[in-house]
């Protein structure tokens, strides 16, 4: 058989089945998986070439939007500090302007006030000298009235000077019978003290008496205790123990 | 012991015995003499050289020649320990006087009133002494249930009225 063995039967297949037959045995299975893995490291590579450039357009695409924003940024900013400075400039000028008007204001405010006040320093000046004027007269007055006052007190003083010489005169008298019956009293005091006096000596000697009895017997207690020890006191305290023997033993049965 | 203990029935106290605490002594002492005499008994037992006789006190000689007694080695233990025992009977029943006196007492003048208080009053008495020197002299006998004052001070203070009538006497 060998290689020619198919060789009737492609003869007997139509041409269209042996072109399919011829691509089935031309694209076996092996030959398919190389193909997909040659295709896969293919498109692997197409990939990563792709992938480099389109990082590289990204880097510079990146690059010029920062160089730009800075920019954008600094033409921004310039024109805010601007805006800003003369903002600054027509507000200064506003208030300078404000200032100005309040300060005139208040210089004309103060010179009315100056001139309300002299003028009301100036009315105060001539009522007060109206009233100094008033009260020199009612001084007048009244130092005439107390004149009158005075003249009519002196002769009242003089009247109750008058009436007390009586009245001291009156005290005077009292006083010197006050010092008649006191010297009586002292009189009468004299005699009591006295007789006080004399009761007390008397109580004073009969106390003497007394305290002298026992002085007299203290003494003799501390003159006699000196000379005797207990040698010489044994025969009489026997003696009294005898004499009350009987007592004593009763006690001690009991 | 040369009179048996167990047969004698009261003590004598010689007159050197006063007071109760003298009584307490001679007990301890009788104690004392008593271990000791034990000992030397235990000693000549075993065989070892014995102690002389104990010393005693003149005042346990006192007792023990008053009442014919003998304390040494020939003495049995058990007539020792009568003798302890009954000495403590008699020391916790002895009737006490108490004397207070107006000067110190001395040994022998104490010695005279308890023999003559044994004598008179109670073969066991013994005295109690206090000092008082306002009693001037004589005695202040404090018996269990009486006060006698036999004191100089006590004479003195009813002689007090007659003083003060002769005081006045004196001044007329």
């Amino acid at each position: 058989m060998g290689l020619f063995q198919h060789k009737n039967q492609l003869q007997q297949k139509s041409p269209s089945d042996q072109a399919t037959d011829a691509v089935e045995r031309l694209f076996d299975d092996d030959f398919r998986e190389e193909l997909r893995t040659h295709g896969r490291l293919y498109f692997e590579r197409v990939i990563n070439e792709n992938a480099a450039l389109f990082k590289q357009d990204l880097d510079a695409t990146v690059a010029h939007i920062n160089t730009e924003l800075r920019q954008h940024i600094a033409r921004q900013l310039d024109e805010q500090f601007a805006e800003i400075t003369r903002t600054n400039a027509e507000l200064r000028q506003h208030v300078t302007n404000q200032l100005d008007e309040q300060f005139d204001e208040y210089n004309k405010t103060m010179q009315n006030a100056q001139e309300l006040a002299l003028q009301a320093l100036n009315r105060s000046a001539q009522a007060l000298e109206d009233q100094h004027k008033q009260l020199s007269l009612s001084l007048e007055k009244s130092v005439a009235h107390q004149d009158a006052m005075l003249s009519g007190a002196v002769e009242e003083t003089q009247a109750h000077l008058a009436e007390m010489k009586d009245a001291q005169s009156a005290a005077l008298e009292l006083l010197n019978r006050s010092v008649q019956a006191l010297q009586e009293q002292h009189q009468q005091l004299s005699a009591m003290l006295e007789k006080t006096i004399t009761d007390q000596q008397a109580r004073l000697v009969d106390a003497f008496e007394q305290n002298m009895g026992r002085i007299i017997e203290h003494y003799l207690l501390g003159a006699l205790g000196d000379q005797y020890d207990l040698k010489a006191q044994l025969p009489s305290i026997i003696k009294q123990m005898e004499a009350n023997k009987q007592a004593i033993v009763d006690d001690m049965k009991l | 012991m040369s009179e048996s203990v167990a047969t004698q029935t009261e003590f004598v106290l010689p007159p050197s015995i006063v007071t109760k605490t003298d009584v307490s002594r001679l007990v301890t002492e009788i104690e004392k003499v008593d271990n000791q005499l034990t000992t030397a008994e235990v000693h000549a037992k075993v065989g070892a050289s014995t102690e002389e006789e104990p010393l005693v006190s003149q005042r346990l000689a006192d007792f023990l020649t008053q009442n014919q007694l003998t304390l040494s080695g020939n003495t049995s233990g058990n007539d020792r320990s009568v003798l302890i025992k009954k000495l403590r009977q008699m020391k916790d029943n002895l009737p006490v006087i108490h004397m207070t006196f107006a000067v110190e007492a001395d040994q022998e003048s104490l010695a005279q009133l308890v023999q003559w208080l044994r004598t008179s009053i109670h073969p066991h008495a013994v005295i109690a002494v206090g000092l008082q020197p306002a009693l001037i002299a004589g005695v202040y006998l404090r018996t269990p249930n009486h006060v006698h004052d036999l004191s100089l001070r006590a004479q003195l203070k009813g002689g007090h009225d007659l003083l003060i009538k002769e005081l006045e006497a004196f001044r007329g």
